[in-house]
């Protein structure tokens, strides 16, 4: 069953072609990874799938219904949910009072969200902060915090953007097997990183962009043997 | 002491507690504040107490906007302006009666507010600041010139209530206290946390699904309410309404109230409200002191006591615990 279909989404700033004519299906439980060199679009395609960018053409459909020009709010509403790769927690709101924000917006009462919100709290391994504000984590537990607010409610597809990027290495290991047991339970992922063990690891098909477009999209170990796939992070059609 | 923590996050106090918390040391408050007659009579006295109360309902109503919600405004006194402007005109060119015009007060200046807030959405730090502050000058510059319709600087009588100055103090202790109340239902409600995560991280709060666009529109528009609420009333207690109500130093006083007693903090700006409105009386014979004194105050809490003069009691209240 495909959960989300992206077709012909583009994308310019100015002279730029950010986004080029990108299509893709994703199935649901599919967790694919979306590989590419800096600049080569991959952020901002997450913009445009959550709703903080508006595509210049193309559609995108989630359950075969067409959400390309909802906000932010709406898409979460309808199960999308975004994780950035600068780290966004409510920074001055204790470590339960922000999972706290995501359960009571997205429809659950006190006694859920509560409920749910602990549950994830030793999930993630955060009791020892759990009475701190967000803004005193470390960066890595401020991760795992994002994660927590985007699973209050799980959602039809989460959108991580480089997850991995400058977080403790046991952090990296709570969220890679965080991501592997909920995958394991059906949830579809589009996972950004730049770091390719990982992504081998995790993900069985790959997306590689570059200059905005779709390369290759195939499965993992055949997108980074592809010769293209190769000559785009090497530089090869550079200057 | 022990050192083990019995279970998960039980040392973590909600939202909803902490809330709590403060509402029930406002109340407190508020229990003196309704005793103080027993042992002051003096008219100058409770006069001064009245328009403290005044400025403890400005101060709440801009403490839900600015220390909950984020959105730095600068322009409460111009909301109790309005709200006074309405049943003052409503009661000169249409006699409608003074409860009437309060009611309308708070629903005129909760629109100008819901205005006002739709506009200025998309606006942050600074550039709200500026933008509420221009719209503060211009109503006030309006207020004073149209002079056909608002006697302009000479002020407009106002009808004034049949009741003695103690009934005045209660009826503004009740005003207080029943908006309190419904201030702390909204914060204990998931308002609360909307109101906050907005105030942390807007986008954030937009991925969780918040609605930031109707949430930061209900701030501005009960917040104007609650403000133009404490301006009507106050045309009445006073009899006048003039355009000093809605003076930037008014604003001022407001802020300076909210800072010292801690935004975001459900008892601080109304406690902050009496102790710096009191004490710029007793400041007033020394002369324009009063002013330089408070801004230092401001500046000092604001950058070292982010929660005020309440943030300062409840760290004083667990050392004392903990020894």
């Amino acid at each position: 069953m495909t959960l989300l279909s992206v077709n012909g989404v583009t994308k310019r700033y100015g002279g730029l072609t950010a986004v080029d004519d990108v299509s893709f299906d994703i199935m649901a439980s599919e967790l694919v990874g979306l590989i590419g060199p800096n600049g080569s679009g991959k952020t901002t395609l997450l913009n445009i799938l959550s709703g903080l960018a508006t595509a210049d053409a193309g559609e995108i459909l989630l359950d075969d219904t067409p959400c390309h020009g909802l906000t932010p709010e709406q898409l979460a509403h309808r199960g999308v949910m975004r994780m950035f790769q600068l780290t966004r927690v409510f920074r001055r709101m204790n470590v339960i009072d922000n999972l706290l924000v995501a359960g009571r917006a997205l429809g659950l009462d006190h006694g859920e969200a509560l409920t749910r919100a602990h549950a994830l709290i030793s999930e993630l391994r955060l009791d020892a902060v759990a009475a701190l504000d967000a803004g005193q984590l470390s960066g890595g537990q401020m991760k795992l915090l994002e994660f927590g607010v985007c699973f209050m409610v799980p959602p039809r597809i989460a959108l991580l953007d480089e997850p991995f990027a400058a977080v403790h290495p046991t952090m990296k290991e709570i969220m890679g097997a965080f991501i592997r047991a909920r995958h394991a339970k059906g949830q579809t992922f589009i996972l950004v990183s730049h770091d390719m063990p990982v992504v081998v690891e995790l993900c069985p098909r790959a997306i590689c962009m570059n200059a905005g477009a779709v390369v290759i999209d195939a499965p993992t170990r055949e997108v980074l043997n592809d010769a293209r796939v190769i000559e785009a992070y090497l530089g090869g059609h550079a200057a | 002491m022990t050192q083990a923590s019995p279970a998960p996050a039980a040392g973590a106090q909600l939202t909803t507690t902490k809330t709590t918390v403060e509402f029930r040391a406002a109340l407190v408050a508020m229990a003196i504040v309704a005793l103080i007659p027993l042992g002051v009579s003096n008219p100058y006295w409770l006069g001064v107490l009245i328009v403290s109360m005044y400025f403890a309902i400005l101060a709440g109503g801009w403490n839900l906007l600015a220390g909950y919600a984020g959105q730095f405004s600068l322009a409460p006194a111009t909301f109790a302006m309005i709200g006074a402007y309405t049943t003052g005109l409503l009661g000169t060119y249409y006699n409608v009666p003074p409860l009437l015009g309060i009611a309308a007060a708070i629903v005129v200046s909760g629109l100008v507010g819901l205005v006002l807030g739709r506009a200025v959405l998309r606006l942050v730090g600074p550039y709200l600041a500026l933008t509420t502050l221009s719209f503060a000058e211009i109503m006030r510059l309006v207020a004073s010139n149209t002079i056909d319709i608002t006697r302009g600087d000479l002020g407009l009588g106002v009808a004034g209530l049949p009741i003695g100055r103690l009934a005045w103090y209660y009826l503004f202790l009740a005003v207080l206290v029943v908006l309190l109340i419904l201030f702390y239902l909204l914060l204990r409600s998931k308002a609360g946390l909307f109101l906050q995560a907005i105030r942390d991280d807007e986008v954030a709060a937009r991925r969780a699904g918040v609605d930031v666009v109707f949430w930061k529109t209900a701030a501005f528009t009960l917040s104007a309410a609650a403000s133009g609420l404490a301006g009507a009333l106050y045309a009445h207690f006073a009899e006048l309404v003039t355009p000093e109500l809605g003076l930037i130093a008014q604003t001022g006083l407001i802020l300076s109230m909210a800072v010292i007693g801690g935004m975001g903090t459900l008892a601080g700006p109304l406690v902050a409200a009496f102790l710096v409105y009191v004490l710029s009386e007793w400041l007033r014979d020394v002369g324009g002191y009063q002013l330089v004194v408070f801004a230092a105050l401001v500046v000092i809490f604001a950058r070292f006591f982010r929660e005020g003069l309440w943030g300062l009691a409840k760290a004083a209240v667990r050392r004392w615990r903990q020894a």
